[in-house]
Order: structure tokens, then C-alpha cells, then sequence
């Protein structure tokens, strides 16, 4: 298999995984988002919310690595230009939501 | 060795179409959704560094804006979410007729907001 079809793949399969992701989100964020300190931290530390944000976050990130790559790839012309901002991406998709995991576990 | 694979032309020089504008409006809900999330991250930060600084935050939820700026959220997800649908079932080889992808597209686009209602309500009732 290709890089070109594993990334097509992986995008499809990060894509259905996080739609029932993002519907569990989106209604538990119109939920809480004017809630109180004690509420949104209850939230966010308990489960099942604390692993499946935690899933959220990483299927959010992955997916959107893979599709902003594909608009660097559209629209950058500059190859270094375009490495650079795919790295940049890559690590950003990588370190922030592995921080905030450890943060959501430490809660 | 120098890339010759073209580039996409700039968005001007076509005539605006449904899928056009559901994919030119996929991805700037892509590109939303991530800063949204990084937004998200930052809000759940707050929490371990004390009520005092989620305060600041809350009180900008809390506020007209707030909601605003929630309901723009929720409706960049609604968006995505539909969109990723129509592009799973073009995936699997079903919706490419013309006649189709312009009913599809015509639910992403309108239904994005019904569904922003939807989600908002079942999140402020329901749960």
C-alpha cells in the first residue's frame, strides 16, 4: 500500500470514528459551557467524559493534521515552505493534546 | 528533483457550485474546528490552574457573546460532521450523480443549522 493511499485510509477511518465523537462533544459542550468551576470540572474529571475526551482530542487532532496537510499541499507552492509547515502541524497534533490528556488525567 | 504536480487554482476562477462551496466550506470549517479544539484545550487548562483564572473565561461564556461564540462552534461541528457523512457515503461509491451531489450538498449547507438547534437544545434540555 502507498503513502499516498495509507494517508487516504487513515483519514477515512479518523473521520468515522470522530463524527460520533464530535456529536457526543458538541452536545455536552452546549451543556456545560456556562457552567461554573465546579460543574465543568466535574465534567471533565469523571468518566466516561475524562476517556472520551481524551479520544476526541486525539481523533480531532490526527484528522485535522491529515486535512490541513492536504490544504499545505493545494495551496504551497515553496516545497521547504510546505515541509516546514507540515512539521510544524505534525508536532503541534502531537505535543498539545498529549498535554492536555496528562492534564485531563491529573484533574 | 523539482515537484511538477500542479496546484489548486486559485478559488476565483471557477463558477461557484453547491460542492464548491461544501468543499471550499469544508475546510475552512476543518481549519476552524482545529483552532476551536486548541481553544477548548485551553479552556480545560484553565481548570487546573484554579477558579480564579477559569473565572475570567467563564465570564465571557456566560455572557451574550459567549453563547454567540458557542453556538459558531457547535454549528462548525454540525457542519464537519454532515460533510464528513457525504464524503464517507461518496467514499463508498454512492451519491455522485449530479442531480445528487447537489440535493447532498443543499442538506450539508441548509442542514448544518437545524442541526445547531438540535444539538444546542438536546445539550441545554436533555443532558
Amino acid at each position: 500500500m502507498g503513502s499516498v493511499t495509507k494517508k487516504w485510509l487513515f483519514l477515512k477511518v479518523s473521520s468515522a470514528i470522530l463524527v460520533p465523537l464530535m456529536l457526543w462533544f458538541a452536545i455536552n459542550l452546549a451543556s456545560i459551557y456556562d457552567k461554573g468551576f465546579e460543574q465543568v470540572l466535574l465534567f471533565v474529571s469523571s468518566q466516561p467524559s475524562k476517556f472520551l475526551l481524551s479520544l476526541f482530542l486525539i481523533f480531532a487532532y490526527f484528522f485535522s493534521a491529515l486535512s490541513i496537510s492536504e490544504v499545505f499541499e493545494d495551496y504551497i507552492e515553496d516545497q521547504k515552505i510546505k515541509n516546514a509547515a507540515n512539521k510544524s502541524l505534525n508536532i503541534f497534533a502531537i505535543v498539545f493534546p498529549l498535554l492536555i490528556i496528562i492534564l485531563i488525567f491529573s484533574l | 528533483m523539482e515537484n511538477k504536480n500542479p496546484i489548486s487554482p486559485h478559488i476565483q476562477i471557477y463558477n461557484w457550485h453547491i460542492s464548491s462551496l461544501v468543499s471550499i466550506s469544508h475546510r475552512i470549517t476543518g481549519i476552524i474546528n482545529f483552532f476551536t479544539i486548541t481553544l477548548i484545550g485551553i479552556w480545560i487548562a484553565s481548570l487546573l490552574l484554579g477558579e480564579q483564572s477559569y473565572q475570567n473565561i467563564n465570564l465571557f461564556l456566560s455572557s451574550f457573546l459567549g453563547k454567540f461564540f458557542c453556538l459558531g462552534i457547535i454549528w462548525s461541528f454540525s457542519f464537519q460532521m454532515l460533510s464528513e457523512i457525504r464524503h464517507l457515503f461518496m467514499d463508498l461509491g454512492y451519491g455522485f450523480e449530479q442531480k445528487t451531489t447537489k440535493i447532498t450538498g443543499l442538506i450539508v449547507l441548509i442542514g448544518s443549522f437545524p442541526l445547531t438547534v438540535i444539538i444546542f437544545i438536546i445539550g441545554r434540555v436533555l443532558i
